[in-house]
């Protein structure tokens, strides 16, 4: 089969005009767009045209109306607060990548901001057109602010509330975006089959805004950037841990590179075995019990896990040429995808976790920092499939189904794009890009569409996504 | 001394009291005998039964309000919804005629049956895209009863439990199941070489934290690697969500089924 093709039987399908010929099929087309059956339909799209006159490959995305909260008291600090609710409510459902926003100017004028005022026929109708409707109420009182909030299935009126809740915090605009955080999540978890949403996630990147390479956080949509390390020397390859206490990363130490580790909970460096040699890019299991690493402890890098202690170091490949950047399988903890440049370039290989059943998975170029989803299935890689000289090569994101090892390009738009790292909902990517002309973090979702520019100041890279 | 000593001091005259007991004794023996023979209730014949006394009257306490039963099977034949699919008029088929054996020394060849694709093409029925608008309404999924189009392929599912009108209840729930099964069926798993298959049928249960379980096929498509993708599909799903808080039930069945096309 033609490589390139996540699903053979979605995307290696002619265009024709058989399927113009059904009008059905071309409205389904339109709205065909779904988040996770992105990896299995939609990168098909960012590959080639196409697939906009395919078939109806999926579901269309459910139509969200959000109407703007209401204020509930006539307190001044309202206005304040309301706005940086809408706003990150907004931009956390339209980020979900799950739904599809009903534009603001096609609400009626009169919102509701409670069940009582809803006009189901207002929404459930063109203009608007809503399956869902999000609405409600905020208002100061005091020091305190209440959020009131619904969410209506307004197709069904006979039953339409999905989800009600209401949430009290700090009148401070920090309070309501962590409300705006909270109530978009309990959203997407409800209509995006019981996965988390991300609103609450952070994203660890390397910036050097401070004059050397450190290690920062920020929110998952970039806002509130702080830095996190203070080494004053070169830190890199941030890794998280599964629940979010720890911080492993490499650093320049006086005895050479070393993985050092942070308690988030602590605000310090915990004590952690230097083992000699270069150590780099530390990756954690699933379980949080380990930690795989590339040493050069014995002269050539290899690959090796480690207790999260920093006991039981096992060596677990042993062939000539590097092997780097490891990562686990994030569903079993029982492979490990990693680099290794045995065969002359670097490519990407996996084996089970301890050492056996090598497999190689990319066939040609120049291929590293593998990242593996959460469910197990895709990985993730930076690969220039046409390198050497006289090879115009790129080196862009790609998606490769684990199991086939078949795969689709994710980014196009020239710059370097690499190390990719999955939010936890396993639906959107964090990557490293310079195509804005310096090292940037951008985000993107697993299909490759709704790119977005989240740092701009300083070079910042080596993104990874917290794992909740 | 005398010889022989007196041991009894008293000699009871006891042969009255014997024969008052015995008589007692046979009296009462009689008088059961008597109560069994004639005595009220006859034979047995109401034995065990509840109701033949005052202390046998127990049945079950119906004031206590146990949850109904979370499976009810709705008459899906005949109910108020009109449906999302549209019964199509049948297409008249042919029986083929019987060919004739060439005979060894037939002079006339038998004609060459036409084949399908030759024949004056019929009124082609408007095939329905199932995620459009449900025949009958244009709004949710009304019934119980739904259908996913996935990549040229086909599924379509019904829910039960919740006294049948968990599809209409929770629509958007049924909604989420429909696309993380859609989502999660890899038509690449099912043999390359098969266009064209039987449906297949496959029941699940969905706990009340949205866990998947019980997953079975019930009707074969006759290609295992087809029964196989389909019961994959729903491995590889480790949660639909928590059903929804206000459903009482523990669980909800599901019927999906899946229509092979390449």
């Amino acid at each position: 089969m033609r490589k390139g093709n996540l699903n053979s039987n979605v995307c290696n399908r002619t265009t024709g005009t058989h399927y113009f010929k059904n009008k059905f099929r071309v409205i389904a087309a339109v709205f065909f767009l779904l988040v996770t059956a992105v990896v299995t339909a939609a990168p098909c799209l960012a590959q080639q045209d196409w697939i906009k006159t395919g078939t109806g490959l999926g579901m269309e995305k459910v139509r969200l109306a959000v109407p703007d909260f209401k204020p509930s008291t006539s307190d001044a600090k309202n206005a304040e607060l309301l706005k940086v609710f809408n706003d990150t409510l907004w931009n956390d459902l339209d980020n979900a990548g799950i739904f599809e926003m009903a534009s603001k100017s096609f609400y009626p004028l009169a919102v509701p901001g409670n069940p009582a005022e809803v006009k189901f026929e207002a929404w459930n109708s063109p203009p608007p057109n809503a399956a869902m409707l999000a609405f409600g109420n905020l208002g100061v009182t005091g020091s305190n602010v209440t959020m009131q909030g619904w969410l209506y299935d307004v197709k069904n009126i006979t039953s339409p509330q999905v989800l009600g809740k209401q949430y009290q915090d700090a009148a401070t605009s920090d309070a309501a975006r962590v409300i705006a955080h909270k109530f978009a999540d309990e959203i997407i978890f409800r209509l995006g089959g019981g996965i988390p949403g991300i609103a609450e996630s952070q994203i660890y990147f390397v910036s050097s805004r401070s004059g050397h390479k450190e290690i920062w956080v920020m929110d998952y949509d970039g806002a509130n950037q702080h830095q996190v390390t203070h080494q004053g020397s070169i830190s890199l390859s941030p890794r998280i841990s599964p629940d979010g206490s720890r911080l492993a990363f490499s650093s320049m130490t006086k005895s050479g590179w070393e993985i050092l580790m942070y308690s988030m909970d602590l605000n310090r460096l915990l004590s952690f075995p230097k083992f000699g040699g270069t150590n780099l890019s530390p990756a954690w299991s699933a379980d949080g019990t380990k930690l795989a690493f590339s040493s050069s402890r014995s002269g050539d890098p290899e690959i090796y896990t480690v207790d999260q202690s920093g006991a039981n170091l096992k060596r677990i490949t042993s062939s000539k040429g590097p092997d780097v950047s490891p990562v686990w399988n994030r569903k079993t903890g029982a492979q490990i995808a990693w680099v290794s440049g045995r065969t002359g370039l670097p490519q990407i290989y996996a084996m089970e976790a301890d050492g056996t059943n090598v497999q190689r998975l990319t066939d040609q170029g120049y291929a590293v920092s593998p990242a593996w989803s959460p469910n197990g299935q895709f990985l993730m890689l930076a690969w220039t499939r046409h390198y050497g000289p006289g090879a115009p090569g790129a080196e862009d994101l790609y998606i490769m189904d684990a199991a086939s090892k078949q795969w689709v390009q994710l980014t196009h738009d020239g710059g370097r794009n690499d190390f990719p790292s999955w939010s936890p909902d396993g639906r959107h990517i964090v990557f490293q890009s310079s195509r804005s002309g310096s090292e940037q973090i951008w985000s993107m979702l697993a299909d490759g569409s709704n790119q977005k520019q989240l740092t701009v100041t300083g070079s910042n890279t080596q993104p990874n996504w917290s794992w909740k | 001394m005398a010889a022989n000593a007196e041991i009894f001091f008293e000699h009871d005259r006891w042969g009255r009291n014997l024969a008052w007991s015995a008589a007692l004794h046979i009296a009462i023996a009689g008088s059961i005998i008597l109560y069994a023979v004639f005595g009220p209730g006859g034979h047995g014949g109401t034995w065990g039964a509840g109701g033949g006394g005052d202390a046998m009257g127990v049945t079950l306490v119906s004031s206590v309000p146990l949850p109904a039963r979370s499976v009810q099977t709705q008459n899906v034949l005949a109910n108020e919804s009109k449906g999302l699919t549209q019964s199509l008029p049948k297409t008249e088929e042919k029986e083929p005629e019987a060919i004739p054996i060439p005979d060894k020394n037939a002079k006339t060849k038998p004609k060459p049956r036409i084949s399908e694709s030759h024949q004056k093409a019929q009124p082609q029925p408007e095939e329905e895209a199932s995620n459009v608008v449900p025949f009958g309404e244009g709004g949710p999924v009304s019934g119980p009863y739904g259908t996913f189009n996935a990549g040229g392929a086909k599924g379509g599912f019904g829910f039960t439990g919740g006294g049948g009108d968990f599809g209409s209840r929770y629509a958007w729930y049924v909604r989420v199941v429909q696309q993380k099964v859609s989502e999660n069926w890899l038509k690449y798993e099912v043999d390359s070489r098969i266009t064209e298959a039987q449906r297949v049928y496959v029941t699940f249960d969905i706990t009340r934290d949205g866990h998947p379980s019980n997953v079975q096929v019930e009707q074969s498509s006759g290609v295992p690697s087809l029964d196989q993708s389909a019961v994959r599909a729903l491995q590889r799903i480790d949660t639909f969500g928590p059903l929804p808080p206000d459903y009482s039930g523990n669980r909800v069945s599901v019927e999906f089924w899946f229509d092979y096309k390449r």
